[in-house]
């Protein structure tokens, strides 16, 4: 699947400052080096000399250009992330509720956002009749009304200012009107953008807040669009750029705090899958989550040998945390193929080791319990047909035949024949398969395929193999420290297991208050949509009306 | 696809069968189900594309277990060509490059199609315009076996 490319802006970054490096986090996250100062920040470094913005008209214009958040200069890439995630998460691809224009069409890719720009005040004006309050307008062309005398800001507008405001939406509509057809008949300030057709005043009245939205980006500005908003908006706005009432820090703090609060940016219809959860948690490396998903495959006891469809078909591991780890099916179906690859080898090793213990030694442990001289191999056949021994078709019946003949031979014998016999027969094993840390419950398969281990009574033999394991030195050197090696091998694993544990819980966690958020901010957006259009609903009616009364003949038929 | 062969009538199974035997016994149901299932509604070709699907599933799953894997041993991999539970001409294809995700060996029989060339789905995807991606192959419904898909 291919990552779809972030809706973003002509705008074209700025060169990096010397000593400055682009990278890319495995996050997704561009994210900048210095290698001299070894600072790193997820915000585009700028040259400190360079002016923000070329000098306008309005001189105050170039004061909301500036960055509005304060200068994040974290040195690990991880507590950066973590920073940024309490902040209100990097910016998504922030008011695209407002145009209209969700993730694009293409079917079913999930694109990874990037990191955006974090949103700040770009302009403001006074409620009229509100004396403190001032109505802030951000670069992604949402709003907030903000007390500057209490210096304290909310998304939600009071229900107080509300007139208010919607009087200056009316002016607005006016102004823009008008504004529009003093630009086509003054045709100073450079060509005219475009030639208004008719569909341009159908549009509603926020669409050239989301133009400036889509050309402009960023630290960029004194370009010609920086200065469309003064053309277009109240001038009495003026008066209000003037006086510093409160500062570019002041506000950058209160979005920064609502920004806590609800996020910065919310996108309608995102679905909210452990995709984008993961985005927001401290990320687990790649390696551990690997893991991760691999201890879970052991700890359900997945059979190594089962189709991946079986495993999904039957959905025990679909529902732990650990499922979630690795991003994509495609990841963990390659992670569970490596891993049922290792598991079946590892299995097999195993069986190499044990493999001696059956068949025989079975067949070898019935005929001690039953096996007589009373009975003929045709009698003990059908007598004991139904015992597993007896139908493990890895042994031929004509071998069972023949060893059942030689142990009821070896019956006959004298105890000590088959002492001494036992005794060789132990003498013949290598001290590395039989030493003294041997028991007589854990003997090698090489004893135990053997009949003459087997020809004693079992407490006389017990106490002779014990005996005779008592006098033995202990394992050669070599196996002494592989199982040294084992078991600090298996320490190391153990403590590694409890580490990327410890860090899937510190994801979870993250990730529970994240999706609280995102909740508490998805009602948040509703309620302000709700309102928005309600707004939008009464202004469009008084401005309709407004409007035709405001255009003079002649200035309408331009329109047209 | 060869039936397979009633357990009666064949040589135990080699060394690692019954690390499988679950896992051929959901195919075998599956299969048994779709065999079963009623196609009164469906058009006639469509009803043979479950039976298709689990066949090419069972000897993928095989497949795999020998081929990437290295989870079952030669015996027996030669053991459940012969009673059926793998299509070995359907594997033998698989083998040879461009065939590495065929469907069927009918989408590659040219002479059973009204075009007289292989079947749609071995167009790869990306050849594919607009509505044509969402076809289905006639004889197995398989939506896309190129290898490049
Ligand atoms: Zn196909
Ligand atoms: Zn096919």
């Amino acid at each position: 699947m291919q990552p779809q490319p972030a809706l973003k802006s002509t705008y074209k970054a700025p060169p990096l400052p010397p000593g400055w490096t682009e990278h890319k986090a495995p996050t997704g996250h561009t994210y900048y080096y210095n290698a001299e100062t070894k600072e790193s920040t997820y915000k585009r470094p700028v040259t400190a000399a360079a002016p923000p913005t070329a000098p306008s008209a309005n001189p105050a214009s170039s004061f909301w250009q500036h960055q509005a958040v304060p200068q994040i200069n974290l040195s690990d890439p991880n507590v950066a992330n973590a920073f940024m995630s309490q902040y209100g998460q990097p910016q998504h691809q922030p008011g695209q509720q407002r145009g209209g224009r969700g993730p694009g069409g293409r079917g079913g890719s999930h694109a990874r956002p990037k990191p955006q720009p974090i949103d700040k005040p770009r302009s403001k004006v006074a409620i009229p009749g509100h004396e403190p309050w001032i109505l802030v307008y951000t670069k992604y062309g949402r709003r907030f009304a903000y007390n500057s005398a209490k210096n304290a800001s909310y998304w939600r507008i009071p229900e107080k200012l509300m007139p208010a405001i919607l009087e200056l939406d009316k002016a607005r509509i006016r102004q823009k009107a008008e504004g529009k057809a003093l630009d086509t008949l003054q045709g100073s300030e450079g060509p005219p953008e475009k030639t208004d057709g008719p569909e341009e005043q159908e549009k509603d009245y926020d669409s050239s807040e989301y133009e400036e939205v889509e050309v402009t980006d960023d630290e960029d500005g004194g370009d010609g669009h920086a200065t469309k908003r003064q053309r277009t908006e109240d001038p009495d706005q003026s008066e209000n750029n003037g006086p510093v009432e409160f500062t570019e820090e002041d506000i950058a703090a209160q979005l920064a705090a609502m920004g806590a609060d609800y996020g910065e940016d919310y996108e309608m219809g995102q679905d909210y899958d452990d995709y984008d959860h993961g985005e927001a948690a401290p990320q687990l490396s790649d390696d551990d989550a690997r893991e991760l998903f691999k201890d879970m495959l052991s700890d359900f006891n997945i059979n190594p040998y089962s189709p991946w469809d079986t495993l999904i078909e039957q959905g025990r591991i679909v529902d732990d945390p650990r499922y979630t780890v690795l991003p994509t099916t495609k990841a963990r179906k390659e992670v569970w193929e490596e891993w049922s690859r290792i598991t079946i080898q590892e299995l097999k090793e195993l069986r190499q080791k044990q493999e001696k213990k059956d068949p025989r030694i079975a067949y070898f442990a019935l005929l001690q319990d039953k096996a007589t001289p009373k009975l003929y191999w045709a009698e003990f056949k059908r007598k004991y047909k139904r015992e597993d021994a007896m139908k493990d078709i890895k042994v031929a019946d004509k071998d069972r035949e023949k060893w059942y003949r030689e142990y009821i031979s070896r019956l006959k014998l004298p105890q000590s024949t088959l002492k001494s016999d036992l005794k060789k027969l132990l003498e013949s094993v290598p001290l590395s398969q039989l030493n003294n840390r041997s028991s007589a419950s854990s003997l090698p398969p090489a004893v135990l395929t053997d009949l003459r281990y087997w020809s004693l009574d079992t407490k006389s033999r017990d106490e002779f193999v014990e005996g005779y394991i008592a006098g033995l030195g202990p394992p050669p050197d070599s196996g002494a420290e592989q199982g040294a090696g084992e078991d600090e091998a298996t320490k190391k694993a153990k403590e590694e297991r409890r580490k990327r544990e410890r860090a899937l819980q510190d994801r979870e966690r993250a990730v529970q208050e994240e999706k609280h958020r995102q909740e508490k901010k998805l009602q948040f957006e509703r309620a302000r949509l709700r309102e928005e259009e309600r707004e939008l609903e009464r202004a469009m009616q008084v401005g309709k009306k407004g409007l035709q009364s405001q255009l003079t003949p002649q200035e309408g038929e331009r329109f047209i | 696809m060869p039936p397979i062969r009633p357990s009666s009538k064949r040589k135990p199974p080699p060394d690692g069968f019954s690390d499988i035997e679950e896992d051929l016994l959901i195919f075998s149901n599956k299969m048994k189900d779709a065999q079963n299932a009623p196609s009164d509604n469906i058009p006639k070709h469509q009803a043979q594309w479950p039976i298709f699907q689990i066949s090419h599933q069972r000897s993928r799953y095989i497949y795999e277990l020998y081929y990437e894997k290295e989870a079952i041993s030669k015996q027996l991999y030669d053991w459940l060509l012969k009673n059926g539970y793998a299509d070995a001409a359907l594997i033998a294809k698989w083998k040879k490059q461009g065939y590495e995700k065929l469907c069927c060996l009918r989408c590659i029989q040219t002479k059973e199609t009204n075009f007289n060339s292989t079947c749609v789905c071995r167009v790869p995807r990306a050849q594919m315009k607009g509505e044509d991606r969402e076809v289905q192959c006639v004889s197995c419904g398989c939506r896309g076996c190129a290898s490049t898909d």
